[in-house]
C-alpha cells in the first residue's frame, strides 16, 4: 500500500496554512513528520484523515483517491482526552464500534492490546482513576484497536517512562513490520531517528526538507571531523598554523571539532593527528536529525500564532 | 447510518445509566403515586370507624347581640341555620368591650352587633384570607329583610318564600371548548414542553462541550461524521426525553385508573385524565418538533464553547427567547384570552409555535389549515436549523480558545 500525499494547500479565512506539501509513505515503512509548534502538522493529518478537505492537492492510497470507507486509520492525538467518568471498556468498545467493528470483534481486539499493554487490570476501572501515562496506553488502544492499514502517532511517547516507552516502542515496530504505515510526528528526535527511514520537516507551512534520513545526512559536506583526546587543548592550540583546517571548535574539554577546507583532506589530516597524537576517537561528525531540524525549521523564531495548529 | 445508530446508542446509554437521571425519574414516579392514592389512603384510614356526630357545644362560639330580645331570637335563629355545624350561635347582651374581650381570649371565634336588621359590626381575631362570614351573614339578612319587606306590603309568607326561592334552569351548548375543563392540562403540558427543552437543551449543549474540553472531540472527530455526532445526541436527548415523559405521565395514569373511583368526585383531577387523544398527539408532534429546534441550536452553540463554564453565557440569547415565549403563553393561558394578537403571531413564528400553538389549539378553536401552516413551517426551520448546526458543529469543534464571533459564525456556515 502507498500514501500519497500531493501539493497540499490549505488556508483558514485568509491565513495560508500549508503550502504544497508533498510526501509518500509505503507499507512497513514509518514517516516522520517534523516541524515546530504549530507549523502545520496537525492541519496535514486532519487532511489526511478527512476531517476537512484541502483547498488544494489530493490524498492517494495506491494512486487514488482515499476511501474513508475502505483504508482504515487509526490516530493517536497529540492532545490526548477520552471520556474520563467511563468505564474504559465501555469507551475503548464505543471508539471500536465507530470504526466500525462489531461489538464482540471489539471486545476480542481490546482484550488482546489490553493484555499486551499490561493494563487488563484496569479494563472495568474509570479512567479517571488511571494515571497520565496509563490513559495514555489506554488512548494507544483506541488508534490500534481496528487493525488500521494507516497509523498516525502524535507524539507517542510523550510522558511515558521508560519502561513505557520500551513496551510502545517495541508495538510500534512491530506495526511497522507487519506492513502498516506510519505517520510518526514527534519533536523527540531519538525516536523518530529510530523508527522512521524518510522524514518530512513542515515550516510556517513549507515542506522545507524531505527525503531518506541517511541520504540527507550523507549530503552534508563530510569535511568535519570530531576528534576525542586527551590533549585535545594541544590539538586546538596547534591547528591554528594548519592551513586545511578552517576551524577548531571544543565540544567540551576532551572532543574538538575540526572543519576542513574540503572533505578532499580528510584522510590526511586524520593521519596527521593520529601520528602527532594520542587519540581516543576520531569520525567524520554526521549531522543528528536534531540538529537538521535546529538548521531548517529554527531559523527565524517567530512563533505561529497560538490555535494556528488546532483550527 | 451505522455510526449514527452507534452514537445514538451509546449517548442514549448515557442517559439511563445516569443516577441522576434515574433518581429524579423514580422521584417523580414516587410524587405521582403518593399524590394520586392519597384518596384511597385517606378512605382506609376512616373506614370502619364511624363519623361521630359532632358535639354543637363543641363548636366554636358565633356571639349575636341585637337592640332587643325578638330580633336577637330571630337572629340567633336563622344564623344558626346558615352556620350549622360549623358554629354555635349564642345570643347574649355583651357590649363591646365584652364581645372585645372574649374574642381577644378565644372565649368566641367571632361575633355579630347588631344595631338594626341591616347593620351590624363583625369582630374577629384575626381575619383569613377565605373569610367568608359577613358574606354569609349579609345572604341571611339580605333575605330577610326581602321577606319581612314581601309580607309586610301584603304577600304571604308562602308567596313571598316562593319567590325568594326561585331557581332559574339553564343549559350550556357550546361550540369551541370547555377552557374550564383543558386548562389544567395544558398548563401542565406547556410547563412540561418548557422544562423539558430547557433541562435536555442545556444538557445537548454542556455534553458537547465537554466533549471538547476533554478533547475527546479530537478522536471523535477522526472517527464519525460531524453530522452523525450531531444528530445522534440529539435524537437521543429528544428519546431520552420522551421515554422519562411516557414513565412519569404513564405511571400517572396507571395509578389514576388503579383510584379512578376515588377520585371521581374531583373533576379537575378527572378532566386532568380526560385529555382529548388527538390533543395528546398534538402535544407530541410540537413536542418533538420543538425539542429538535432548541436541541439544534444548543448543540451548536455548545460546540463553539471551548471549557464548560462558557455554556451558561454562550446560551442566553436561545434562553432568554424561549423565556419571553414561555411567559407570554403562561399570561394568555391565566387570561383565558389565547387567542389574543401575540399568541396568533407566536403561534406562527417557529421558536415560540410549539407552545404557543398548543396552547391555542387546547383551549380555543383553531382550523385545521393553521396548525398544518404552523407545524409546516416548524418542520421547515428544523431542517434548516439542523443543516446550519451541523455546519457550525463541523467547524466548531475543532475551534479552541476564543468564542467565536457571530461574524465568525455566519462565515462557518458559508464554508
Amino acid at each position: 500500500m502507498l500514501l500519497e500525499v500531493r501539493n497540499i494547500r490549505k488556508s483558514f479565512a485568509d491565513k495560508r496554512v500549508l503550502e504544497d506539501i508533498s510526501f509518500e509513505v509505503r507499507s512497513s515503512q514509518a514517516f516522520g513528520l517534523l516541524g515546530r509548534n504549530g507549523a502545520g502538522k496537525t492541519t496535514l493529518i486532519r487532511i489526511i484523515m478527512g476531517v476537512f478537505p484541502a483547498n488544494e492537492g489530493e490524498v492517494l492510497i495506491d494512486g487514488k483517491p482515499i476511501d474513508y470507507e475502505t483504508t482504515k486509520i487509526g490516530y493517536l492525538p497529540e492532545e490526548r482526552g477520552l471520556y474520563a467518568r467511563k468505564k474504559i471498556i465501555d469507551q475503548l468498545i464505543y471508539f471500536a464500534e465507530l470504526k466500525g467493528l462489531s461489538k464482540a470483534r471489539a471486545i476480542q481486539s481490546i482484550d488482546y492490546w489490553l493484555d499486551r499493554l499490561d493494563m487488563s487490570e484496569y479494563r472495568n476501572k474509570r479512567l479517571d482513576t488511571l494515571s497520565k501515562g496509563n490513559q495514555q496506553k489506554i488512548q494507544l488502544i483506541t488508534a490500534l484497536v481496528h487493525n488500521p492499514d494507516l497509523i498516525i502517532l502524535d507524539e507517542p511517547f510523550s510522558g511515558l517512562d521508560p519502561v513505557n516507552a520500551a513496551l510502545i516502542k517495541g508495538i510500534v515496530s512491530q506495526q511497522i513490520q507487519e506492513g502498516k504505515i506510519v505517520l510518526f510526528s514527534s519533536h523527540q528526535m531519538n525516536y523518530v531517528e529510530e523508527f522512521c527511514d524518510n522524514v518530512g520537516i513542515v515550516d510556517h507551512g513549507h515542506m522545507v526538507l524531505r527525503g531518506n534520513l541517511h541520504q540527507i545526512k550523507r549530503e552534508y559536506e563530510r569535511n568535519k571531523l570530531v576528534v576525542s583526546s586527551t590533549q585535545a587543548q594541544n590539538i586546538i592550540g596547534d591547528c591554528k598554523g594548519i592551513s586545511d583546517i578552517v576551524s577548531a571548535i571544543p565540544m567540551d574539554e576532551y572532543k574538538v571539532m575540526l572543519t576542513l577546507t574540503s572533505s578532499g583532506k580528510k584522510k590526511e589530516i586524520m593521519q596527521k593527528l593520529s601520528l602527532a597524537y594520542d587519540i581516543d576517537e576520531m569520525a567524520v561528525y554526521e549531522p543528528s536529525l536534531n540538529d537538521i531540524f535546529i538548521e531548517y525549521a529554527g531559523g527565524t523564531d517567530d512563533e505561529v500564532e497560538e490555535g494556528g495548529d488546532v483550527k | 447510518m451505522k455510526q449514527f445508530k452507534t452514537i445514538m446508542n451509546f449517548e442514549l446509554m448515557n442517559f439511563f445509566k445516569n443516577k441522576i437521571f434515574i433518581g429524579i425519574t423514580v422521584f417523580l414516579m414516587l410524587l405521582v403515586a403518593i399524590v394520586l392514592f392519597i384518596p384511597r389512603i385517606v378512605d382506609a384510614t376512616s373506614q370502619g370507624e364511624e363519623p361521630t356526630p359532632i358535639d354543637p357545644n363543641d363548636l366554636p362560639v358565633v356571639i349575636v347581640t341585637a337592640p332587643n330580645d325578638v330580633m336577637g331570637l330571630v337572629l340567633q335563629d336563622v344564623l344558626q341555620q346558615a352556620f350549622e355545624g360549623s358554629y354555635r350561635v349564642e345570643f347574649t347582651h355583651d357590649d363591646a368591650q365584652s364581645i372585645e374581650t372574649l374574642i381577644t381570649l378565644g372565649a368566641a371565634s367571632r361575633a355579630f352587633a347588631f344595631e338594626d336588621w341591616t347593620v351590624y359590626t363583625y369582630y374577629v381575631k384575626n381575619i383569613s384570607i377565605s373569610d367568608y362570614a359577613t358574606a354569609v351573614v349579609d345572604g341571611v339578612i339580605q333575605n330577610l329583610y326581602r321577606l319581612n319587606s314581601m309580607v309586610s306590603a301584603g304577600m304571604t309568607p308562602e308567596q313571598a318564600q316562593e319567590i325568594m326561592s326561585i331557581a332559574p334552569t339553564h343549559e350550556t351548548i357550546n361550540l369551541g371548548v370547555d377552557q374550564t375543563n383543558n386548562f389544567l392540562y395544558t398548563y401542565i403540558m406547556v410547563i412540561a414542553l418548557f422544562m423539558i427543552i430547557m433541562l435536555y437543551g442545556q444538557m445537548v449543549a454542556s455534553n458537547v462541550a465537554s466533549e471538547k474540553s476533554t478533547r475527546a472531540m479530537e478522536l471523535l472527530v477522526t472517527s464519525a461524521k460531524p453530522i452523525s455526532m450531531m444528530f445522534g445526541k440529539v435524537l437521543a436527548a429528544c428519546a431520552a426525553g420522551l421515554v422519562q415523559i411516557a414513565l412519569i405521565f404513564g405511571s400517572a395514569i396507571v395509578f389514576y385508573r388503579l383510584n379512578e373511583s376515588y377520585w371521581a368526585s374531583d373533576e379537575i383531577i378527572s378532566s386532568l385524565f380526560n385529555i382529548p387523544p388527538e390533543l395528546l398527539i398534538y402535544m407530541l408532534v410540537f413536542f418533538l418538533l420543538g425539542f429538535l429546534l432548541y436541541a439544534f441550536m444548543y448543540g451548536a452553540i455548545g460546540s463553539t464553547a471551548s471549557k464548560l463554564e462558557d455554556i451558561n453565557t454562550a446560551v442566553m440569547p436561545i434562553t432568554f427567547i424561549f423565556i419571553i415565549a414561555y411567559i407570554l403563553v403562561i399570561f394568555s393561558l391565566a387570561s383565558g384570552s389565547v387567542d389574543n394578537v401575540g399568541m396568533v403571531i407566536f403561534s406562527y413564528v417557529p421558536f415560540t409555535s410549539p407552545m404557543a400553538m398548543f396552547a391555542r389549539l387546547a383551549m380555543s378553536v383553531v382550523a385545521w389549515w393553521e396548525i398544518a401552516i404552523s407545524i409546516g413551517i416548524l418542520v421547515a426551520t428544523v431542517v434548516t436549523v439542523g443543516i446550519l448546526a451541523a455546519r457550525i458543529y463541523r467547524a466548531g469543534v475543532l475551534l479552541y480558545g476564543t468564542k467565536p464571533t457571530f461574524k465568525e459564525m455566519f462565515k462557518m456556515l458559508r464554508n
